[in-house]
């Protein structure tokens, strides 16, 4: 029984016919026309944000002597074998590591808030702002880096931003330490008082960017059937309006524009869909997988999917959850991973728990390898998008939110250099990096983000 | 699950933000129309109205509210205003934002929305504030009385009965639309993104914005919600998953569970096809990965029944811990289920009864807090995170369901009758759907969709495409209102019988009308008042009117608060999810009552009695109730409780975790039931949790520190209207318990209520309330129009609202008085004719002309 096994078949096929799909050329024609906006919004990167909690092994002292985070010399002839981020040597021209900046928002600023860093960092990751301690709906902490982007960029693709993650998130009430769970589970602020809900199964994530149906034929039938039902709608809304006031033909007349705003949509995927050999899309997915690794592959697949459907330019991705024990038996260690986070400064607890971070690490690649292999006009998709990868949390042994883990991928539209590692001065907030993203981003006019003091220029290590 | 997101609240401020310099809309009655238009309902008519060349028949029966009050001079009445009012409200001072030293009575015809925002205030007497010098005598009343016959007779000569764009089904009405069409129940939540709130309700029609992201709900909506209701038997593998709530108790039994289980959940799952299915459980673990509860005496089992049959026993291992290769989840093998709504509960069997003896009571079994899941001492119970079906596999066909039989009402049994079966089968669908006879164009465009589906897959297929299309249909998800062709702008004209049908079954029962009442409005008679006011006592009889409790009370009273305040768990530990459920069905049961009995109005205030079951009896130390259903019970004597002040639902939402608001308390009386709302806190108030909680090593009582903050000569100007209110309610603790002490010191309740009277209970509170019932009842009537018109009322709708009350007052504002009441106003029954769409509607043709 293959459904028992967590092996569902559907995923494999899914899986398989992923490489092939992704490799579509792409045409101009997918751009719609009548869209003046489109020319700029094209050159807007594409961002993923990953979070990945409880910091790294390379973050305490003797992590940091043995090099386990951040590579021992900064500049351009960096050396990563001994890192947790010796997978990426491949996409060092695509690598820029900021090592060495701080989270302080993260911190307790009263004595209550002392020992609740698991449940509220993550609010802060890419917020970098000061969660008010509370169980209840008055919540408030900042709007996030990919919000920030989203509304600015995000509005010309049909979907302005997603947030997806791994472990499963429990949304209801209060966590712990009497921090509401959304500061544990929510890294995309839409506004300082609302978090964005996240999206775990691959399945749901799939049907809201390519539409409802297990297979593409079910797909295609399905919007066949919409688009003549648009029609029918459309011809309807036109005869109901010749008996109506004013008021109401106005009305009927947004709800007419909806109607080709939707129908819009449907011809971008189907265009996307008859423009190369491999027609079709994959199955999809049926669910949420067993294995982190398979899991995180497919929650990837579907990221490299929509970029190259442009259905979104905006996603965050949180890897992990505070707390979380889950194991990692391929990573070499079967030590939990919170249990393992407080490695006690041992030097075999710090190497076990490095090999969790190594892990985790060495699901980018796969990433990284779909995003260079999608062609779009004039370059590849990994040239276009900029990938964080970081975690609000430094020690983990201590809870501190000191030179915490910072990485980007990808070359946002040329923007970035790559083959780089800065190391911030001491002291510098996190927020400082995050500002000069935001920039780089085409965010030029943002000023403030944070506790950020000033930018950090993400070209140059002097 | 909690609704994270705290809708906006727009209180009932139509007072407060009325704009001055709007130009009067009624400039133009039309009394050369030759339609019905501004025909006011007032006048009996012994004919339908819809007759051509009817007499215009305006202005009649505006009675004058109170017995003509001692008539003061305009000259004399102006001077009182000046004196009295316009030392704050100067052009310098402008006090609440309004300047009265211009005013002059002759001319105040000129400014309706002053002269309503007046009347509200002084018919609260909360104007002028207190330690402020009054004119002597009954003289503000005369003020205020004479500002009200003016304003009465000013719209008798330019009745208005307002005007808004079309309404769509929103969650609510969509789900019960559904339900009535096909029998199938449906979670609008799972497509349609939330309603807007606006004046306390999810209905009102100008914020029911349009947006393509909506129109694709609808459209993903009657996608699923076709397959469903026909089966698909090619359906794919998904997973549908259902949240259990942290507060939940699992110690309780589930509604719909079978007996001899608790906890878990008992939901009514629609499978798409027969075929097997997985079920998976989710328990929740404590922070550090092993299992909540995992210091439990033994091993614990997890039922798995449908329809009440047990399929499946899990075990649950008291070691497990997500770091086991499955985490935190149990799977059934694959069961095989049958198409259709089949009720699926996970539970826990119960395996104890009785307390446990512990060192620490055990907190409801429920999760306030996940850390104490382990440890020694406090006997948890492992709590069930979320309980998800994935399927089907190997399906194997749809067999017979509810909503099969209730579509299918003809089978084809030879290819000839295939398309003469669907039409029969469409005609009568659509009808339902579109609430109103289908045109014969209506039938021709669902069969395309029939053919098409057909010629690909069948009659079924066909019929299922063609309900799609149904679904999809602008005559099904808005609800339109015909303008009649020459209308002249301007003007008033009649809701049609047919539309009028659904305004009122939407209404009463928040759904759509019934065959009979479609059938009245096509006819043309729901248009004469006394087949209107039979109806309106037939619906309010029907079961179905409980919407009038579930839907319109519930907004109305903001039960849906309770979900934000989650109780903390030490000094609460009796707080869980059942229990605020229970109390959110008290009130509703409550607000039922006295519409189903027709009676008083004023007994929402006034009651000794509410509704409970054993757990919420408990709760509230009423003796003898058992069992789990709502039954009909006097509050014992000295409870403190009356009216609704008693109910738990109110007395919880108005509060904090930690402890009672009686800021809140009330803010919430002053708004919610009397609709004169404080204005919001001016920026940089000192917050009441930075005034200390404790001094001289004593803790304060919440009391205190509201003294500490009131302090500040700012904050006292509205603080003196709000504190005393929420004070006397303050023997009620954040879940409605009664209690004499908080910290460890007596309760001081005493407060001046804003007239000057002495209150220090609910009791104290209630009676000075019902002084002065013309703003309770103002109010309650303003709330129950916006809900039935699905517009905000504003200050042309006054005279309306002032006619009702005379209406309702004769007979001691019997409930139903009130509906029959906005039944039979203007507002419901006609509608104005715009003179021109609003900004941004240059292009569209000229009203009125096509």
């Amino acid at each position: 029984m293959y459904f028992l096994s967590g092996k569902a078949m559907p995923r494999r096929q899914f899986l398989q016919n992923l490489s092939a799909t992704i490799a579509l050329p792409y045409l101009d024609a997918m751009i719609p026309t009548g869209r003046g906006s489109r020319i700029l919004a094209n050159k807007a990167p594409r961002l993923v944000a990953i979070e990945m909690v409880h910091g790294a092994a390379g973050c305490n002292e003797l992590g940091s002597t043995l090099n386990l985070w951040s590579p021992a010399a900064a500049g351009k002839q960096f050396d990563l074998s001994p890192t947790a981020m010796s997978s990426l040597e491949n996409y060092r021209d695509y690598l820029t590591i900021i090592s060495n900046t701080d989270v302080r928002e993260a911190e307790p600023s009263s004595p209550n808030e002392i020992g609740g860093d698991h449940f509220r960092s993550s609010a802060t990751f890419l917020t970098q702002a000061h969660a008010r301690q509370t169980e209840g709906s008055d919540v408030r902490v900042g709007t996030s880096l990919d919000q920030l982007y989203a509304k600015r960029f995000g509005q010309d693709t049909p979907i302005p931003s997603m947030q997806l993650c791994i472990e499963n998130v429990d949304q209801a009430g209060g966590c712990a330490y009497g921090y509401a769970c959304v500061y544990t589970d929510s890294i995309s602020w839409s506004s300082p008082t609302e978090p964005l809900p996240v999206i775990r199964d691959p399945r749901v994530a799939f049907e809201k960017l390519f539409g409802v149906g297990g297979t593409s034929a079910e797909r295609a039938e399905r919007r066949r059937t919409r688009r003549s039902i648009l029609d029918f709608v459309s011809g309807e809304m036109s005869s109901l309006k010749v008996n109506l006031g004013p008021d109401d033909r106005q009305r009927l007349d947004k709800y007419l524009e909806d109607i080709r705003e939707v129908e819009r949509r449907i011809q971008r995927v189907e265009a996307r869909n008859q423009s190369g050999d491999p027609r079709e899309l994959p199955e999809a997915p049926a669910g949420v997988p067993d294995s982190f690794a398979e899991h995180v592959k497919l929650m990837f697949d579907i990221q490299a999917l929509a970029f190259a459907a442009d259905i979104t330019r905006v996603f965050s991705f949180k890897m992990g959850r505070d707390g979380s024990s889950r194991t990692y038996p391929e990573s070499g260690t079967d030590k939990p991973f919170h249990p393992a986070s407080h490695h006690g400064g041992t030097e075999r607890g710090v190497k076990d728990f490095n090999m969790i971070n190594k892990y985790h690490v060495s699901m980018l690649p796969y990433f990284l390898d779909k995003l260079k292999s999608i062609q779009e006009s004039d370059g590849n998709m990994l040239d276009k998008t900029m990938i964080i990868y970081g975690s609000p949390m430094g020690d983990s042994n201590l809870h501190n939110h000191r030179r915490c883990p910072l990485i980007l991928l990808g070359k946002a539209e040329g923007q970035l250099a790559g083959n780089l590692h800065i190391r911030a001065p001491d002291g510098t907030p996190m927020a400082n990096a995050m500002l000069s993203m935001m920039h780089t981003l085409g965010l030029n006019d943002q000023t403030k983000f944070g506790d950020a003091t000033g930018a950090l220029n993400l070209n140059s290590y002097a | 699950m909690k609704s994270l997101v705290a809708a906006s609240v727009g209180g009932l401020s139509l007072l407060a933000v009325a704009i001055i310099d709007r130009p009067d809309p009624i400039a133009t009655p039309a009394l050369t129309s030759p339609l019905a238009t501004s025909a006011s309902f007032d006048a009996p008519l012994s004919d339908p109205p819809m007759r051509p060349s009817a007499p215009m028949r305006r202005g009649l029966g505006h009675p004058v509210l109170a017995p003509a009050p001692t008539a003061i001079a305009n000259a004399a009445l102006t001077d009182v205003v000046k004196k009295t009012c316009a030392g704050c409200h100067s052009d310098q001072r402008k006090q609440g934002n309004l300047s009265l030293q211009g005013f002059d009575m002759t001319n105040i015809n000129g400014s309706p929305e002053l002269a309503e925002k007046m009347i509200g205030k002084l018919r609260a007497g909360m104007m002028p504030p207190p330690g402020r010098p009054k004119p002597g005598g009954d003289t503000l009343n005369v003020l205020a009385g004479t500002l009200e016959r003016m304003m009465d007779a000013r719209y008798a000569l330019n009745p208005n009965p307002g005007t808004r764009t079309f309404q769509r089904l929103n969650r609510a009405e969509y789900e019960r639309s559904v339900k009535d069409l096909l029998g199938v129940d449906i979670k609008a939540e799972s497509w349609l993104p939330l309603d807007t709130k606006s004046a306390n309700f999810d209905n009102i029609a100008d914020v029911q914005t349009p947006s393509a992201t909506l129109l694709d709900s609808y459209l993903d909506a009657a996608s699923e919600i076709s397959r469903l209701a026909v089966g698909d038997p090619k359906a794919s593998v998904s997973t549908s998953s259902y949240r259990i709530a942290r507060l939940a108790s699992q110690v309780d039994p589930v509604e719909g569970a079978p007996a001899g289980t608790r906890g878990g959940t008992s939901v009514m799952h629609t499978f798409p096809a027969d075929g097997q299915y997985v079920f998976t459980i989710t328990l929740h673990a404590i922070p550090t990965g092993q299992l909540f509860g995992s210091a439990a005496p033994f091993d614990e089992k997890i039922e798995i029944s449908v329809n009440g049959e047990r399929m499946s026993v899990l075990d649950v291992d008291r070691g497990m811990s997500q770091a086991d290769p499955n985490g935190m989840e149990i799977k059934t093998k694959p069961i095989s289920v049958r198409a259709g709504p089949q009720r699926i509960t996970a539970a826990f069997v119960r395996t104890f009864e009785g307390p446990v003896n512990d060192n620490i009571a055990p907190i409801g079994h429920s999760i306030a807090d996940t850390q104490i899941g382990s440890q020694a001492g406090i006997t948890t119970q492992s709590h069930v995170q979320m309980f998800a079906v994935t399927g089907p596999f190997n399906p194997t066909g749809v067999s017979d369901t509810p909503s099969r039989r209730r579509i299918f009402s003809c089978r084809p049994l030879a290819p000839a009758e295939a398309r003469p079966c669907a039409e029969k089968i469409m005609t009568r669908l659509g009808a339902q759907a579109y609430r109103r006879p289908l045109a014969p164009n209506d039938v021709k465009g669902l069969l395309t969709f029939y053919d098409a589906g057909a010629k690909d897959g069948g009659f079924e297929l066909g019929i299922r495409t063609a309900l799609e299309a149904l679904l999809a249909s602008p005559h099904f998800i808005f609800r339109v209102e015909e303008m009649p062709a020459l209308a002249k702008p301007g003007s008033s004209v009649a809701v049609s019988g047919i539309d009028l049908a659904s305004r009122l079954s939407f209404f009463v029962w928040g759904a759509p009308p019934d065959s009979q009442l479609v059938s009245l409005g096509r006819r043309g008679l729901l248009t004469d008042t006394t087949v209107l006011v039979a109806q309106t006592k037939r619906m309010l009889a029907d079961k179905r009117s409980s919407a009038l409790s579930t839907r319109f009370a519930a907004q109305w009273l903001r039960l849906s608060d309770i979900e934000k305040v989650h109780p903390d768990a030490l000094q609460y530990p009796d707080f869980r999810e059942q229990l605020s459920s229970d109390m959110v069905q008290e009130t509703q049961m409550f607000f039922d009552h006295l519409v189903r009995e027709n009676r008083s109005f004023l007994e929402l205030y006034t009651a000794d009695w509410t509704y409970v079951n054993e757990d919420l009896a408990k709760h509230y130390g009423i003796p003898g109730v058992v069992g789990t259903n709502f039954r009909r019970v006097n509050y014992p004597a000295n409870s403190g409780r009356v009216g609704i002040f008693g109910h738990g639902s109110v007395l919880t939402l108005t509060s904090h975790a930690n402890r009672t608001s009686p800021v809140l308390r009330g803010k919430w009386v002053m708004e919610v039931l009397m609709g004169t709302p404080p204005p919001p806190p001016p920026p940089n108030v000192p917050d009441l949790e930075k005034t200390g909680e404790s001094k001289e090593g004593r803790l304060l009582t919440t009391r205190e520190r509201m003294e500490e903050h009131r302090a500040n000569p700012s904050c006292r100007s509205c603080h003196q209207f709000i504190d005393p209110i929420g004070l006397s309610m303050d023997n009620f603790d954040v879940n409605g318990q009664w209690r004499i002490r908080e910290n460890g010191t007596a309760l001081d309740t005493r407060g001046d209520f804003y007239d000057g009277t002495k209150i220090s209970s609910t009791l104290d509170l209630q009676k000075a309330l019902l002084k002065r019932p013309t703003p309770l009842v103002r109010n309650f009537t303003q709330n129950l129009m916006a809900y039935a018109l699905g517009r905000r009322v504003e200050y042309y709708d006054h005279p309306a609202v002032r006619k009702i009350e005379a209406q309702v007052k004769a007979n001691n504002y019997r409930m139903q008085d009130f509906i029959v009441g906005v039944v039979k106003s203007d507002a419901f029954r006609l509608k104005k004719v715009m003179e021109q769409a609003d900004s941004g509607t240059r292009g569209v043709s000229a009203p009125g002309v096509r």
